[in-house]
Order: structure tokens, then C-alpha cells, then sequence
């Protein structure tokens, strides 16, 4: 089961295609982490890049709401751990989460789609 | 989990949750709170710990709200703990969906070793 999911069926979540936007969004913001952490700008960056999930994620036009999250932490050696359930319909409904890594921070953004 | 299922297959023909059944963001977060506020008492921030206690309060707030019995709404949790240690943090959210039905709540917990933010999200469904 590659690369060989069904992209017509606007019912069905397709998670790789969701990370990929994830991914995009992420990596249009940090650019090759060539940014550095700065609190001023921290704001700026989660807006940007949960708005560039969503836009992506409207232009499938699938039957589904979103959730998006994004957390932006500087890095100084302190543990972050993120978890999530839900309580949804298993076999429609999925979420997925995206890492990155930069020099300064780290940033996870997690995307829940749930169908409607 | 099975919220689709209609007891009997009968139409509700519903639109909208019952005033009484609705998704009210400052109830929800006193459940959040308990759930929080009990587990992360007096607790340091251990990274081992950490993955265990995440999983843990997810399920109990899931669980608590559920309990709210707001049956027409599908129930989504993220939990982050994080250490403290003079490092900035920023957690933020933001949802395509219907602004009418649907809503969230979160909570944040800190003491002088570690945040604990739980973020709720209730998706209205028929």
C-alpha cells in the first residue's frame, strides 16, 4: 500500500498528504533553519504556519473539519512531551504530527481532521 | 467508539445541540482543571515520567468530559508538559470548522518545576 491510496474519495483522511502540508508550512516559515529563536517573533511564526496548514488543508476540499496545533520551543535543554486522545469515529476520523528541529528551538505541529 | 450508531434508526433531524447538551468552553475547563490540578500536584518534571503522566491526564480529561455528557460532540485532547528552565514556549491553535457549534477550552498548570497546558476541542456531530 505505497503510494497507492485513492485521492478521489473525499471521505477518507489521508495522512500523508496531511504531513506533507504540515511539513511545507513548517519549512516555508523556518527556511532552512536560518531563523533563530526570537520571542518577539514566536507569535508570528505559529500564526503563519497554523494558517498555512489551513489553507492547504481547505484546498483538498474533503469533508472534514481541522484542528491545528503548533508548539514553538526555545531550545535550552528542558524536556517538552506532548500526548493527544480523542474521542471520535476511528476508522474516518485521524490525526498526525509533524517534528521539526532547528539549531534554536523546536517546533511540533499536529493536525486532527474530523469528518463531517 | 461508536458515536455514529442511532439508537433504533430514528432521525433526530436535529440541527443543533440541545442548549443543555452544548459545549460550554468554561465547563469543560473546570474538568480540565480537576484533571490537571490532581495529577501534576507536587509532581517535578521528569522526562522519563513525563510521556506516562501526558498519556495519562489526555485520557482523564477525555474521559471527564465525556462524563459532561455532551453526546453529540466528538471530543479531541492534546496535553503538553514541559520542563521549566527559563525557555520561551508558545502553544497556539486554530480550527477550520463551524464557529456556531463547535468550541474549545484550555488550562494551563505551572509550579516552579514544570507547565502542564491541556487543550480541548469539541466538534459538533449528528
Amino acid at each position: 500500500m505505497d503510494d497507492d491510496y485513492d485521492d478521489d474519495d473525499e471521505h477518507e483522511f489521508v495522512s500523508k498528504k496531511v504531513e506533507i502540508i504540515a511539513q511545507n508550512a513548517i519549512n516555508s516559515v523556518v527556511q532552512g533553519e536560518q531563523i533563530t529563536y526570537a520571542k518577539e517573533k514566536v507569535n508570528d511564526w505559529c500564526r503563519q504556519i497554523i494558517e498555512g496548514c489551513l489553507k492547504e488543508l481547505a484546498k483538498l476540499e474533503k469533508m472534514f473539519k481541522y484542528v491545528v496545533t503548533c508548539i514553538i520551543q526555545q531550545k535550552n535543554g528542558c524536556g517538552l512531551q506532548t500526548a493527544a486522545t480523542a474521542f471520535w469515529k476511528d476508522d474516518t476520523d485521524g490525526l498526525i504530527g509533524v517534528e521539526v528541529e532547528t539549531p534554536t528551538f523546536s517546533c511540533i505541529v499536529t493536525i486532527f481532521a474530523i469528518s463531517i | 467508539m461508536e458515536i455514529g450508531q442511532k439508537d433504533g434508526g430514528s432521525n433526530t433531524y436535529a440541527l443543533e445541540p440541545r442548549e443543555d447538551k452544548r459545549f460550554y468552553p468554561s465547563k469543560v475547563k473546570e474538568e480540565i482543571k480537576k484533571a490537571i490540578d490532581e495529577t501534576m500536584k507536587d509532581k517535578e518534571y521528569n522526562h522519563k515520567e513525563a510521556e506516562k503522566l501526558s498519556i495519562e491526564i489526555s485520557n482523564r480529561i477525555r474521559d471527564n468530559v465525556k462524563n459532561l455528557s455532551i453526546d453529540s460532540y466528538k471530543i479531541v485532547v492534546q496535553t503538553v508538559i514541559g520542563e521549566i528552565g527559563g525557555q520561551g514556549v508558545r502553544i497556539a491553535s486554530k480550527s477550520l470548522w463551524d464557529d456556531k457549534n463547535d468550541n474549545w477550552a484550555s488550562y494551563t498548570f505551572s509550579n516552579h518545576s514544570l507547565f502542564c497546558t491541556g487543550m480541548v476541542f469539541g466538534i459538533y456531530y449528528e
